[in-house]
Order: C-alpha cells, then sequence, then structure tokens
C-alpha cells in the first residue's frame, strides 16, 4: 500500500527539511543551538466525524476566550460578578495594565490559538493548555505534506486528506480581515529566533513582507514601513511574533532592541491592527485555564464541547485538600512557566523534593494548578528502524478572520524519550503531519 | 481653592550627537473633581511632531520621535491650575479601580512591612478613610525624609528596612499598607507648591471616592497640589521616558515651580 512507501521516504523527507532550513533554535546556557526538529513519517490520522466535533468545540472555546480578554480589559464584568477570583486576573503576568481600554480592530484579540489537546486511551479529548500570545508551529506539517506529496504523491492521490496547505490562504483572511488599509507585515526579532524559520516561510507563503524593527517606524501616530530604497509606506496590520514585552520600548520593556517605539500607542489608536494582541497572556496563563469552561458557560451560555483535563486549583481550599491527599497521582503546573517548564510529576519527586514544593505551595498555592495525569493515547513512530509507541499531543490552529476558521490539520508533537509525557519542540520531541480525512 | 500657575521643564544636554529619540511624556494635568487646568502649553526643542494619546490609566500622554541629529533636547509644560474644589476624585468610570487592590511591582510588602502593619492594631477602625488617616499619622512618625538615600528601583520593604527615603518611597510603602488594610490605593504624581521637583503621593479609594493623602508631608490633599498621573506604583505613571541613539554621558535637569496667582473669590 502506498501508505507505507510514505514510509520509505522518511529520510529523504528530514533531509529536504534540513536543506530547506526547517530548525528550531534553542538557547541553552547562553548559546544559541539550532537543531532539526525531527519528522516522523507515520501521521496521525484524525476521521472526519471526529474532527468535526474538534472543530466545533475549538471554535466555542476561542470565541469564549475573546470574549473574556475584551471583558477583562474594559468591564471586567465575569470578575465583577464572581466568577473569576480577582487574582486569578491582577496578580497574572499575563495581565498588561496598558491594554486597559484599549480595544483591537473589530474586537479581535486572538487572531491565532494553538490550542494543545491530547487523546485519552478511552478516546476521549482533552484540552491541555490554549496558548493565545504566539503560538507557532503551523509551518512544520505544512512544509512536511508539502514535501511527503513530492516524495510519494500516490499515497495522497488514494487518501481523501484534507489539504492543509490552505493555511497560507487562512492566515492572509485573518490578517485581511483587520487590515485598517496599507501593507501586511510579519515582523521576526530575527534569525537567532526559535521559529525563524516559521516567519519567513509563513511570509512566503501569506505574501506579507517579513521585516524586523529597524524597519519599521511609527510617524503621527501611524505606522510606516520602509522600503529599500528609502521610502516610508503605510502598514495596516502587523502579524508580530514578537512577545509583548518587547513589542514597544515606550511602552513596556524599555531595554527592547528589537521593537518599535510608539507602535503600541499608534494600535491604541486604531491605526494599525496586531495580531496577536498585546495582553493575551492573562488568558493563556494556567491558572485562567481551569476557568474556562466556566467562560464559556458564562459568555456563550453553553456547555464546554471539549474538556479540560481534571484540574484543581490550590488556591480554593476544597482542592488544596485533594491534592495534599492524591499528591502521587498528580502533575503539578507552575502558572507562569511555558514551554514544558515548571512542570513536575507528584509521583517522580523525591522526598526532599516534595516537602520543599509543599512549603512553596502551602505559600503561594495561586502559582500551581494540579492536574490528574492522562493517560493519553501513544501514537506509532519509526525509532531506529523499529516501530514504537511514544506520548504525542495535538496543537490544533484556530484563526479569527471575519468568522473563526479552524485549520483542518495541526502539529503532531512527540516525545522521542519512552518515559516522557512532555513532547514540547523546545524539549528535544519530534513531530508529525496530522491528516483529517474528508470523508 | 487656589488657582496655582506651574512649569515643569527638562533639559538634557548630550555628550556626543543623538541620531534618534523617542519620547513619551506624562505631565498633563487632567481636570477632576478637585482640580482644573488652564492655559496648558506645551514646547519642545527640537521641534519635533508630538501626539497626544492616553495610557491604560487615562494619563495623559505626549510622545513623539526626532529623527534630526541634536545635542540638546528640551520641553516645557506650563499651565494653570484651580485646585482644592474637593477634597476626593470621583471618576464616572470605574472598572479600573479593582485593579489597585492588588500589590504589585514596587509596592508588593515583605516581612517586615506586614509586621508593621500588624503592630498598627488598626483593622478594627470600621471608616475606611478614617483607617487611611490614621495609618498615615503613625507611618509619618517612623519613617524619616531624607533625599538621595534610594532610587528609582527602591521597593517599598528596601526603603522600609532602612528606615529613611524620599516621596517615592513614602508612597509604596503606604500604597503596601493600605492593601494589608484591604483598602484600594494607587500611586500619584504631581506637583506642589514650595518645591522644585517632581512629588508623589497616594490616592485611597473609599466609597467610590478616591481621597489623596500625602504621606512625605502628613496631611490630606487639597489645595496644593497638582495631580498629573496615577499608577500602581510610579513605573506606570513615569513623568519622563525616552530612549536614544547616541547621546553618551548625560544628566536631564528638571526644574519645576508651582506659584499661587490667585485665590478665588469665593474663598474668604
Amino acid at each position: 500500500m502506498d501508505r507505507l512507501k510514505l514510509l520509505e521516504h522518511t529520510d529523504t523527507v528530514n533531509e529536504l527539511l534540513a536543506r530547506y532550513g526547517v530548525k528550531f533554535g534553542i538557547y541553552k546556557n547562553n548559546t544559541f543551538h539550532e537543531q532539526l526538529f525531527p519528522f516522523d513519517a507515520i501521521p496521525r490520522v484524525i476521521e472526519a466525524d471526529e474532527f468535526d466535533y474538534l472543530e466545533k468545540g475549538l471554535k466555542q472555546r476561542v470565541v469564549a476566550l475573546n470574549l473574556f480578554l475584551k471583558d477583562i480589559y474594559s468591564k471586567k464584568q465575569i470578575v465583577k460578578d464572581g466568577v473569576i477570583p480577582e487574582d486569578f486576573i491582577f496578580a497574572s503576568s499575563g495581565y498588561m495594565l496598558e491594554c486597559e481600554g484599549v480595544t483591537p480592530v473589530k474586537d479581535v484579540y486572538s487572531h491565532i490559538s494553538g490550542i494543545d489537546l491530547v487523546k485519552g486511551k478511552d478516546g476521549t479529548w482533552y484540552i491541555l493548555e490554549d496558548n493565545l500570545r504566539v503560538p507557532s508551529g503551523a509551518s512544520y506539517p505544512m512544509i512536511a505534506r508539502d514535501l511527503c506529496r513530492r516524495s510519494s504523491p500516490g499515497t495522497f492521490a488514494d487518501l481523501k486528506i484534507e489539504d492543509n496547505r490552505n493555511y497560507a490562504k487562512l492566515l492572509r483572511r485573518t490578517m485581511d480581515n483587520v487590515n485598517v488599509g496599507g501593507h501586511s507585515v510579519i515582523l521576526t526579532p530575527g534569525r537567532y529566533n526559535a521559529a525563524y524559520f516559521e516567519h519567513s516561510y509563513l511570509a512566503e507563503q501569506t505574501g506579507a513582507h517579513l521585516v524586523n524593527g529597524s524597519e519599521l517606524v511609527v510617524e503621527d501616530d501611524k505606522l510606516y514601513f520602509i522600503t529599500a530604497s528609502g521610502k516610508k509606506e503605510r502598514v495596516g496590520v502587523v502579524y508580530r511574533r514578537i512577545s509583548d514585552e518587547y513589542l514597544d520600548p515606550m511602552n513596556f520593556n524599555p531595554e527592547s532592541l528589537i521593537g518599535i517605539p510608539h507602535i503600541y500607542d499608534v494600535f491604541r489608536k486604531g491605526n494599525v491592527a496586531l495580531m496577536n494582541a498585546p495582553g493575551n497572556g492573562v488568558a493563556d496563563d494556567k491558572g485562567i485555564y481551569y476557568f474556562v469552561p466556566k467562560m464559556i458557560k458564562y459568555y456563550l451560555g453553553e456547555d464546554a464541547i471539549l474538556n479540560n483535563a481534571p484540574t484543581y486549583l490550590p488556591f480554593y481550599e476544597e482542592d488544596y485538600k485533594y491534592v495534599l491527599d492524591n499528591f502521587d497521582n498528580l502533575v503539578l503546573k507552575d502558572v507562569a512557566e511555558a514551554g514544558g517548564y515548571g512542570v513536575v510529576f507528584g509521583n517522580k519527586m523525591t522526598k526532599q523534593q516534595k516537602s520543599d514544593f509543599l512549603e512553596l505551595l502551602k505559600n503561594e498555592p495561586r502559582r500551581f494548578i494540579a492536574q490528574e495525569v492522562i493517560d493519553f493515547q501513544d501514537l506509532d513512530i519509526i525509532d531506529k528502524g523499529e516501530q514504537v509507541p511514544r506520548k504525542a499531543d495535538l496543537r490544533a490552529f484556530v484563526l479569527m478572520a471575519d468568522e473563526p476558521l479552524v485549520w483542518k490539520s495541526g502539529l503532531t508533537r512527540f516525545s522521542r524519550n519512552p518515559d516522557s509525557f512532555i513532547v514540547n519542540s523546545s524539549q528535544g520531541g519530534g513531530f508529525k503531519d496530522t491528516w483529517v480525512l474528508s470523508r | 481653592m487656589k488657582k496655582l500657575h506651574f512649569e515643569y521643564s527638562m533639559e538634557i544636554n548630550y555628550a556626543e550627537m543623538v541620531s534618534t529619540c523617542s519620547y513619551t511624556i506624562k505631565c498633563i494635568p487632567q481636570k477632576n473633581n478637585r482640580q482644573i487646568p488652564d492655559n496648558l502649553a506645551i514646547g519642545i526643542c527640537p521641534p519635533s511632531n508630538y501626539c497626544l494619546g492616553f495610557d491604560g490609566l487615562h494619563n495623559q500622554q505626549v510622545y513623539g520621535r526626532n529623527d534630526e541629529p541634536h545635542d540638546r533636547f528640551v520641553y516645557k509644560i506650563s499651565g494653570d491650575v484651580t485646585v482644592g474644589m474637593a477634597l476626593y476624585d470621583e471618576p464616572e468610570n470605574d472598572d479600573i479601580s479593582m485593579v489597585f487592590k492588588h500589590p504589585h511591582g514596587l509596592n508588593i510588602p515583605g516581612s517586615r512591612i506586614k509586621e508593621y502593619y500588624n503592630s498598627l492594631g488598626v483593622d478594627d477602625i470600621s471608616d475606611t478613610y478614617r483607617k487611611a488617616l490614621n495609618v498615615m499619622y503613625r507611618f509619618y512618625e517612623d519613617f524619616e525624609y531624607r533625599p538621595n538615600t534610594t532610587d528609582i528601583y527602591t521597593t517599598a520593604e528596601e526603603a522600609f528596612a532602612q528606615g529613611y527615603g524620599v516621596c517615592q518611597d513614602f508612597a509604596h510603602i503606604f500604597i503596601a499598607l493600605m492593601h494589608l488594610a484591604n483598602i484600594p490605593a494607587r500611586y500619584v504624581t504631581g506637583l506642589i507648591t514650595g518645591e522644585g521637583a517632581s512629588h508623589a503621593w497616594v490616592e485611597v479609594l473609599c466609597e467610590g471616592r478616591w481621597y489623596g493623602l500625602d504621606p512625605t508631608n502628613n496631611k490630606p490633599v487639597f489645595d496644593e497640589h497638582i495631580k498629573l498621573g496615577v499608577g500602581r506604583d510610579a513605573n506606570d505613571c513615569m513623568i519622563n521616558r525616552g530612549i536614544m541613539r547616541g547621546g553618551g554621558v548625560h544628566t536631564p535637569i528638571i526644574k519645576v515651580s508651582v506659584e499661587e496667582i490667585g485665590k478665588d473669590i469665593n474663598d474668604d
């Protein structure tokens, strides 16, 4: 069968990926390493019906998260109504006071959301994490699919698979929806960024200009792109791949050298769209995650279609007790950390680590969430010529254009270590293509 | 009521040429229950096209960029402000006020401030404003004003531990004490009669009204203060913020004057 043929081409595809510069940069001990993001040719396959269900749930979730962000930076009704305690908003590092009272173009805060899911052994999908700041990863399955189609065209002729190379179109539609008039640009911190390959690839695929901070300038409350010939041309939308703190030294971290002075003031006046809007971190905080099903009920009057992993907030007395009683069965996460850092498993701690942790938990209960360890499904990968099972998750991409759009694919990441549940690429994991069947 | 005339200026002489600079100035008094500004004038040299806007806390700001090489930057803001029409400010839309209940940045209390607060024994005072005043009177006795002993990065806890500081430190510690008393409190930048520098004080929220208290001078804010901006701590409402390319060694010279130019006829 042609599916097997694809597997024979794994090495070819990986070689091509390396040649195209599909790399992942990481900083370790203050030095910059680029490593390949290993591709495994066995795809994750999702049936059409199953994906329909995911799509509905993902749209619902992202719509609610956008309403939440609008509420938090204006009326704060959900806090006033006691649904979410104030502490979880104002003590969160993702909350940005500078964003108060600012309305992004068309009220869109999270234009691109990367929602991480896992599938339990019983077939139930669980949401693990929402990423609403600058989620990365869509380019990897896009280019992998392209290379796979080239190396094994027959595979794709036989199977009815949704073409995922339309991501650029969806992204373009999302940019055009909020463009206030002018160029579309993708703002990159530069080639030493972990996701630089993705920035350049998406620029090429969407037809947007790839720019760095020094090529943009603010004048009279408008944003301009400086062309190669020195001309200034108006910018209408910036898909920025720079985190909030570094985006504008005059409004955020004054030490940023990669940002654009006053770009946030232009945004504030509605004269440019920023994707994603600054301040989104308050909604993808691991502490806020607990409240997303309540948010869906509050803003939409609906029950959440997709489940959270069972989560406890030690902030609440009852949950704190539960965490103490069931410590060894839980995974504990520091709400301020991302990328697989700050995650500890209760049963993997030494006695000393455990007592240190419990002390920390007692003093700063708001800082942690605890979750049941979901025994999620393994996916097969090829490791040294052998087919072996490994833990894998799925990052689904939801784009908020004139309507919410779910990309019919996604980034499936797996752990190369047989004992690990942590699949993050910054922790050395690999990736797979995600095939959504069209019938 | 008093009518005050103020002038705020900043001058920087650079050792080397500056090729480009960006600035944000939060030095514009706004109209509220307690004060009415008039005759505002803004001058920036070398001239650049500045913009006006509001930050997240609705502080008014003047901002811009200067691309012409220069070795001197000066701005001056002046105006008249009628002050002392009320003891409080009562904003129409105060969705933001809950932000000021939570410790943040430089006002996060450590064990010394917490211990000190507990020693005050003011928890039984039911009236919020009286409680705030009481804490201010006591704190004034226990903290000393000493110029040039702290800097803009000094936290409330650090200043409290050494026992002395400047108006910024008085304000940060007092905000921390107010939070411990469950009273929303915010940092205020402004100008005051009889001083050659900008000043800082605190506003506390009592029944929907923000009352100004000046812990450095141990008194409520009434007709000597011109309010410029508010924040959770000093960083949210810094009067001057700028970045430049080039410049070398330089020290900004800030001059402030506030003079009374006439009493309202309704005042006795």
